[in-house]
């Protein structure tokens, strides 16, 4: 039954039809499949799956990409309310869009991926002054400043990453909070991440789950 | 020949002493006068001035009536632009917040009328009689499918687009499609000649081969008919789109494109050139050099990379040289060896 399930919900998302990925998921639980299973059997195998898939058709598209971390995060928010302990939480992430920056698209791709890889997002918005991201990354208890930015003036401006780096530094929060961007000037200039004072960067959302996920772990382990 | 003729000679594909070599630079224009970036475009004439300044001083051919894309915004009662002395205006507040507020958008009746195309006209004025005669002037107008964009944000876009109601998304669609209809009639009246058609939602990467053939292809076809494709250039905000040049050159009949630094240029002319017949041997491809890596490229690589585009490009003709939208954080020099490189090899024998 589970490979069946797998199966047409991997096809739902695939053509980016949300209502009947939540047919299928629905069914499945009517079924007796319990909500742990739906997250970790289904939907994180189908994030991870559908992405490379997608990486792999070469006419995979930012609608699919959408849709994929869309309905991941929207199914796994729903199912976090059926589990029967709380789940195991990997880390904190607050993300938002650089200051002066209003380019949203990326920023919530990246937010639905680390949802389904469950790791905690705290979203900040658009046009995030740095000192907020600190602010709000301390709040939050956040392993992770991830900040999103399309435009060259606002991925390596004095106001954007730069600035975070330098209220970290300050505050003596480098070894607690790390910082990672992305954006279209990343994907342009792959080296641009390090003169922003990032520790990490990546070129879609799934590689951006991925790559924050390793970085909380490797926080924790140290 | 003026650079006008050259771009002509270009298209036509008849002799001329070297390619065209076009170079955006807009927000470059405010540190010319030595304004700050709301002065600046707070006037046609410093937009005018900024730009005929620093024409004399590269010797690139084009000149822009573009001041930021998110003016366009402005016709729809947008009256927040974020300013940014490193970089271009953006769009600082969204004229949809919510799907509510698409009942109540309204495209200007005629949009010479709105406050929001006075500076334009008038730094058109300008360019048009100081350097109409002999260089291209360029208007940048964006595509129906791309617009929302600039109104609702991406990512609400995005949405609207792939889980919304079509009722409510093609009456988005419809209002932006009537003012490209009524944009691209206004600048052309107002001497430009060179209309960069944005139409980023016009490639497999951002929709997908089915979406692109059954939503962007027939809201473009709208957008273009009433004015036709003269002068228009198909543009992806640098997104790449060599797989659809055959769909926009037979369906579409645009022979000019804009390629992207991303995309494969050998494949993008060969694609464009065995066409050409079919467009009675006009057409362009045109080569566009990652302007963001501009910013930390050696004069080395920078030439190195304007010969291996001009070597891909140069033979059998109906080539040009171009760059994205410049960003500020390039240094002066390396425009100067970009643009002294493209002459060099951008001669024609
Ligand atoms: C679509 C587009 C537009 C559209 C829509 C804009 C909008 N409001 O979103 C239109 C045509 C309106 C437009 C306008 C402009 N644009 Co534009 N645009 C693009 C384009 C083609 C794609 C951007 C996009 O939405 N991508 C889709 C998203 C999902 O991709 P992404 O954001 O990169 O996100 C992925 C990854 O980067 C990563 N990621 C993203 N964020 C994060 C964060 C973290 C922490 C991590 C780890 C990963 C990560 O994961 C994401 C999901 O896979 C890019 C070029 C390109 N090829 O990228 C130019 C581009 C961004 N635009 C550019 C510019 C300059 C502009 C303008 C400023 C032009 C002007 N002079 O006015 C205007 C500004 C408009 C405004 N807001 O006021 C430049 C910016 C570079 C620069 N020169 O500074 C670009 C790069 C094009 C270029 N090379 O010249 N644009």
């Amino acid at each position: 039954m589970l490979d069946r399930i797998i199966k047409d919900y991997n096809d739902a998302v695939f053509e980016t039809d949300k209502d009947a990925a939540f047919e299928v998921v629905n069914n499945a639980l009517a079924n007796g499949l319990t909500a742990e299973d739906v997250v970790f059997k289904v939907v994180i195998p189908a994030v991870e799956e559908m992405m490379s898939d997608i990486t792999r058709d070469p006419d995979a598209n930012l609608a699919q990409h959408f849709m994929t971390a869309q309905i991941a995060a929207e199914v796994t928010e729903k199912m976090l309310l059926k589990f029967a302990h709380p789940p195991e939480i990997i880390g904190r992430v607050v993300i938002g869009t650089a200051a002066g920056d209003l380019h949203s698209l990326g920023k919530r791709i990246v937010m639905g991926c680390l949802k389904a890889l469950m790791v905690e997002v705290l979203d900040l918005g658009v046009n995030v002054p740095a000192e907020k991201f600190v602010a709000e990354a301390l709040n939050y208890g956040a392993d992770v400043i991830a900040i999103s930015a399309m435009m060259v003036h606002t991925a390596t401006g004095e106001n954007g990453a730069r600035k975070v780096r330098a209220l970290l530094k300050e505050q003596g929060l480098e070894d607690k909070i790390k910082i990672v961007v992305g954006g279209a000037p990343y994907r342009f200039d792959n080296e641009l991440y390090k003169t922003v004072g990032a520790d990490g960067w990546a070129a879609d959302g799934i590689a951006a789950g991925k790559m924050i996920v390793d970085l909380i772990r490797a926080g924790k382990a140290s | 020949m003026t650079p006008l003729d050259i771009l002509v000679a270009a298209i036509n594909g008849t002799p001329a002493p070297r390619i065209p070599i076009f170079c955006n630079l807009l927000d470059q224009g405010a540190r010319e006068l030595g304004m700050s970036q709301r002065e600046y475009y707070r006037k046609g004439e410093h937009v005018a001035a900024g730009q005929l300044k620093m024409n004399r001083r590269f010797g690139h051919d084009n000149v822009w009536g573009l001041f930021y894309v998110g003016k366009e915004a402005e016709f729809f009662g947008c009256d927040n632009i974020l300013y940014a002395e490193d970089g271009s205006p953006n769009v600082g507040d969204y004229v949809i917040k919510s799907w509510d507020d698409i009942a109540k958008l309204q495209v200007p009746a005629d949009i010479t009328a709105h406050p929001a195309w006075a500076e334009t006209a008038t730094c058109l004025k300008i360019l048009r009689e100081e350097v109409g005669a002999t260089h291209p002037i360029c208007a940048y107008l964006t595509a129906s499918t791309s617009l929302p964009a600039l109104l609702m944000g991406m990512d609400k876009w995005m949405e609207l687009l792939m889980t919304g109601p079509a009722d409510l998304r093609d009456h988005l669609l419809d209002l932006c499609s009537q003012f490209f209809q009524q944009e691209v009639a206004a600048y052309r009246a107002a001497g430009a000649n060179v209309l960069v058609y944005s139409t980023p939602f016009g490639t497999h990467y951002f929709v997908g081969k089915k979406r692109f053939e059954s939503f962007s292809m027939p809201w473009m076809k709208r957008d273009l008919a009433p004015g036709g494709v003269g002068g228009i250039v198909y543009y992806c905000g640098m997104a790449p789109f060599n797989e659809v040049i055959p769909a926009v050159m037979d369906e579409l009949d645009i022979a000019i494109h804009y390629i992207s630094p991303l995309a494969d240029l050998a494949v993008a002319k060969s694609t464009i050139q065995n066409r050409l017949s079919q467009h009675g041997g006009k057409g362009l491809t045109c080569g566009v050099i990652d302007d963001i890596k501009l910013i930390h490229w050696t004069p080395e690589e920078t030439r190195a990379e304007v010969k291996r585009m001009c070597e891909i490009g140069k033979p059998g003709g109906h080539f040009l040289f171009g760059t994205g939208v410049m960003p500020m954080a390039i240094p002066e020099a390396n425009i100067k060896v970009m643009l002294d490189a493209a002459f060099e090899y951008g001669a024609l024998p």
